[in-house]
């Protein structure tokens, strides 16, 4: 080392340089530069680098990153230190989006169709236009006394953009603000819901946890915070004294189950049987809480009201769900059921964690009632709101947004009945997004229908559906970075800056205490794009009246600050730090205020809000008394009386014959490709995508190898997997760790559009799905279809 | 004179290929096509697989395990004994580094190299415009041409440096604020965005150093050891 002398180092001029020249290795608090006099022959680089702080948008986990800019270039991102769901670390989707920004097929500006809907042909519109052509749209169906034939279809919205989007509906006068939430984490948001009573996903507190019972919550390949869980999950291995154990129940093996300490590779959908099997083992063998299931529980043991006998939980359990009989459904052993049902008990705390998206609990018919069963596992061990247990997220408050003004249009459109069903031919559901599409082809008249984060056609299972659907609105306006599956069908689509190019904020959710975190152009917007909240914006403001007095603001950074006014600290500090939080996560106690009004039965409707945690769903007795005995049958319950409010196992049932479609499909979301459909047009993505199969740049099936010989199958065989819904052309690979009966089929492959790097790769296995409605939730039926694989 | 070394524990390691991605982004490291991708042309200094040639076992009893793998970095690299115009050499501070401007491309290194962590470029790099924008600027010069990530042409071999960029601009830092440089200043990009908190970087001449603590571990082994080339990448054994 002896040649590096002082005067050969680059000089780096000021105070300020210390923090910030090193990408990340020093956090950099704010937008600090330094510049380089004179860049010595031994180490160069850029002339002024700044760190600028903002959160990642390839997957709900909303990891912090520190972008560094080197003469305006994005060269390199970081995981923010200062995050608490990621702390300094960034996954391969995160370090690779830059591929997004920079990505050749972006668009670049407003387009509308030129030729016949699909057949790619654009033409380049300014932004006026567009937003007038909008707001006309949307001010004639306004004065046609219809504005609820405007519709909207979002996906991951994150901070204040889902309120802001359904704002902007209700103020033109349309229900139909629709999220795809029905196709991931709606299950066990509506698990948590009819029995907590707080419609949220449940946070868990792995850190402190020393057992995990993961349903399918696939937590270290896919989840609603991925990097949460596998920061929580490294943690309790081998972050602290005592070494955690983790049981993976599910099908597939994939690295979550291979990094466990067991697998169980359950029966596809019989979730909800083996977690009742586990809840009669732990009433039987007396190791529940209880002062908890007495104290604070509602409908554990039999009751009545007005003189009619109820069953509650404990019998319904004892009578129904004995591991024995359950060994016959879930195919996992009584004696596997007990001893790991007391080691959960004797190893409190611990947590049974229910799916968001990659398990095969979620959606299947009685997906509600298998989450649940799970999530009831939590409360009968008492560990609601305990450390190591389940947490309850809070969310920072926001300025409530300003009442509407009277709109005697927009009241009554907003009464009309919900394009997709929800709250009428779903009554359970809050949002139902595969099915619109089924509606509209029965009928439903849509004119204005707008996608944003939206690419139906591919991600909804049986996604073909809207392409006829699509064929039936008149105006489809999409708005996205590149012209996706979706947008192809459209009538205009209005580029959207990348994420790394706009204003959003986030609220931190995973850590149990409230946190918002804050996304900001990096860079200035490379093309003529405009954020979508920004377009509604203009477009309330042409349509003028009762929708333009809805939006007083100028921009989404205004909207932004007002909302986010009195969190605690001013917007330049925000900006500064991308991160504003209330740390510390405090349980409340049982039965007090706190308790009541936020970890337990706070977010019911109907159902008495008294920190009761319910065995017995009263909220959803509330929701189903409603409904006529006709209409009752029509949910295809197996069961009657008492059995309806109470988790129990429904056998799922399947589409086709089991002879000629012998095997489950389950489609899988990777850890390198994600949920977010645009990642499958980042070539470094594509490149890592199949690692665990030694694939890459294409998608796959995965078989058992004794499935494999039963069919005269070889590895890298091209086969048809082939469902009574369609088939699909794509390579076999060989995974032992996988039941024989089911076959995965990763998720993102075989786009249509969307760019040179995910067009035409691989095949999309939710197109063989059968693309039905769980009829009480809402839920897309991912795991009911089964398929059949052959020789191509 | 410290001397790096790095430690991975296999059991915090979740597969998710972050550190490869972390890698090709802070060393430009480009995306072939899929055609030479599907011939296992791939450049990713350090890369993630499942661990080869061991027994997964039959279902339901079975298990995969999964490695990264950047460069061991060897005390004694076979790499350099087989070059014949000392392109790749071995630094002060143990990195074993490759100069581009003397490489002649014989591939030999990429033959003794029993890790296969040395990458050959059979095309120069493209990035398809504007991808090139988000190329990192940072480049060094050592003993011959520029090295670090400042980008490759065809007909060289390119190998993991540690970042040894990172080293220069931590230590040109330590020397424009006037102070002495500290060996905590400097890691590789892998180690920095590992979402799994399972690699360690540091000083293994200090012994009070991290990595120097866990190299103790009953866990710790080294790949192939038995070949004699000291690997300084140090691994910890999964579930024990």
């Amino acid at each position: 080392m002896a040649h590096f002398t002082r005067r050969q180092f680059l000089k780096i001029s000021g105070a300020t340089a210390g923090v910030a020249a090193v990408a990340g290795a020093v956090p950099g608090l704010a937008r600090r530069s330094a510049t380089i006099e004179a860049a010595t022959p031994q180490f160069q680089t850029s002339g002024e680098d700044v760190i600028v702080p903002t959160v990642c948008l390839l997957c709900p986990s909303g990891c912090g990153m520190l972008a560094r800019v080197a003469d305006g270039r994005v060269v390199k991102m970081e995981g923010s230190p200062m995050h608490p769901i990621n702390l300094g670390a960034l996954c391969p989707k995160g370090q690779a989006s830059l591929e997004l920004l920079y990505n050749p097929d972006r668009l670049k500006n407003p387009l509308r169709r030129s030729g016949a809907r699909g057949s790619g042909q654009w033409r380049e519109i300014t932004w006026d236009e567009a937003i007038t052509e909008v707001a006309q749209r949307l001010n004639n169906l306004r004065q046609a006394g219809h504005p609820e034939q405007a519709a909207l279809l979002y996906g991951e919205t994150r901070g204040q953009l889902r309120s802001f989007f359904d704002r902007f509906m209700r103020a033109v006068g349309s229900p139909n603000a629709i999220s795809k939430d029905s196709l991931n984490v709606e299950a066990a948001k509506l698990a948590t819901y009819y029995t907590q009573g707080i419609y949220n996903f449940p946070n868990y507190d792995l850190e402190n946890s020393n057992y995990i019972l993961s349903f399918g919550a696939n937590l270290l390949e896919a989840g609603p915070w991925v990097q949460r869980t596998v920061a929580g999950q490294s943690y309790m291995r081998r972050g602290r004294a005592t070494r955690g154990k983790i049981v993976v129940i599910d099908p597939r093996q994939g690295i979550t189950g291979a990094k466990a300490d067991e697998w169980i590779p359950i029966v596809p959908g019989t979730d909800a049987a083996l977690a009742l099997g586990m809840a009669y083992v732990l009433i039987k063998a007396g190791l529940i809480d209880f002062e908890f299931v007495h104290e604070y529980g509602f409908g554990f043991e039999d009751f009545s009201t007005d003189g009619v006998k109820h069953k509650g939980f404990k019998n319904f359990v004892l009578e129904n769900y004995d591991p024995r009989k359950v060994e016959k459904i879930t195919g996992v052993p009584a004696t596997t059921i007990s001893r790991l049902t007391g080691e959960f008990a004797k190893n409190q705390p611990g947590v049974a964690m229910l799916a968001g998206k990659g398990g095969m609990l979620n959606g299947s018919i009685g997906g509600l009632y298998a989450g649940m069963a799970v999530h009831i596992l939590n409360a009968l061990v008492g560990n609601i709101d305990k450390p190591g247990g389940v947490q309850t997220q809070r969310t920072m408050p926001c300025t409530s947004w300003p009442e509407l003004s009277s709109d005697p249009v927009a009241e009554a459109g907003r009464q009309q009945q919900r394009l997709d069903g929800a709250g009428s031919k779903y009554p359970l559901a809050r949002h139902a997004y595969q099915a619109v599409a089924d509606h509209v082809l029965n009928g439903a008249s849509v004119d204005t229908l707008f996608l944003t984060g939206a690419n139906p056609v591919f991600e909804a299972p049986g996604g073909q559906r809207f392409i006829d659907a699509f064929s039936k609105i008149p105006f489809i306006v999409s708005f996205a970075s590149f012209v996706d599956d979706s947008a192809q069908y459209a009538d205009l689509v209005l580029p959207e800056p990348t994420f790394l190019e706009r204003w959003q904020d986030d609220h931190i959710e995973g850590m149990g205490y409230p946190g918002i975190a804050l996304r900001q152009p990096v860079i200035e917007p490379l093309y003529n794009t405009m954020n979508t909240a920004d377009f509604f914006l203009r477009v309330a403001q042409a349509m003028g009246g009762p929708v333009a007095a809805a939006f007083p603001w100028g921009s989404y950074e205004e909207v932004l600050q007002y909302r986010l006014q009195n969190i605690g600290t001013d917007w330049d500090t925000l900006k500064e730090l991308g991160v504003w939080m209330v740390p510390g996560y405090h349980p409340a106690r049982r039965g007090n205020k706190r308790w009541v009004q936020e970890v337990v039965g706070s977010d019911r409707l109907s159902a008495p809000r008294d920190g009761r945690f319910d065995f017995y769903a009263r909220e959803l007795s509330c929701a189903l008394d409603a409904l006529s005995p006709e209409q009752l049958a029509a949910l295809g319950l197996s069961v009657t009386g008492d059995a309806v409010y109470l988790p129990h196992y429904e056998a799922p049932s399947y589409q086709g014959d089991a002879n000629d479609y012998p095997l489950h499909l389950n489609v899988i979301t990777l850890m390198s490709l994600g949920p977010v459909s645009a990642a499958a047009n980042m070539p470094t993505l594509m490149e890592i995508s199949g690692m665990t199969v030694g694939e890459t740049w294409r998608g796959w099936v995965e078989m058992n190898p004794e499935t494999a010989r039963k069919y005269f199958l070889q590895k890298d065989d091209e086969v048809v997997v082939e469902s009574p819904f369609g088939r699909v052309q794509t390579r076999l690979k060989i995974v032992p760790g996988l039941r024989p009966d089911t076959v995965n089929m990763p998720y993102n492959f075989g786009h249509t559009a969307g760019g040179r790097y995910a067009k035409n790769r691989g095949a999309n296995g939710l197109t063989v799905m059968s693309g039905q409605t769980e009829p009480a939730t809402g839920l897309a039926a991912f795991t009911n279809t089964r398929v059949r694989v052959r020789k191509a | 004179m410290p001397k790096w070394s790095m430690v991975i524990d296999l059991e915090k390691c979740v597969a998710c290929q972050a550190c490869s991605i972390a890698c090709r982004f802070e060393n430009n490291t480009p995306v072939v096509s899929p055609e030479l991708a599907w011939e296992g042309r791939e450049m990713r200094w350090n890369d993630v697989f499942p661990a080869p040639h061991e027994e997964v076992g039959d279902y339901p009893n079975t298990k995969t395990h999964y490695l990264t793998r950047p460069c061991m970095h060897c005390e004694n690299p076979p790499c350099i004994k087989v070059c014949p115009v000392q392109a790749t050499f071995i630094d002060e501070e143990g990195l074993v580094r490759q100069n581009y401007a003397r490489c002649i491309g014989c591939r030999y290194c990429t033959v003794a190299c029993p890790y296969g962590v040395r990458y050959f470029n059979w095309f120069a790099p493209e990035f398809e415009s504007p991808l090139e924008q988000h190329l990192n600027p940072d480049k060094i010069e050592g003993r011959g041409d520029l090295e670090g990530p400042a980008v490759r042409p065809k007909g060289v071999v390119e190998k993991c440096t540690y970042c040894v960029h990172r080293l220069r601009k931590a230590h040109a830092r330590a020397e424009a604020e006037g102070r002495d440089f500290r060996p905590d200043e400097y890691m590789p990009a892998c180690v920095q965005t590992c979402t799994g908190k399972a690699r360690f970087f540091g000083d293994m001449n200090d012994p009070d150093s991290t990595v120097s603590k866990l190299a103790e571990s009953d866990r710790a082994f080294r790949l192939l050891e038995e070949v004699g080339t000291h690997p300084k990448t140090i691994y910890l054994q999964e579930g024990k």
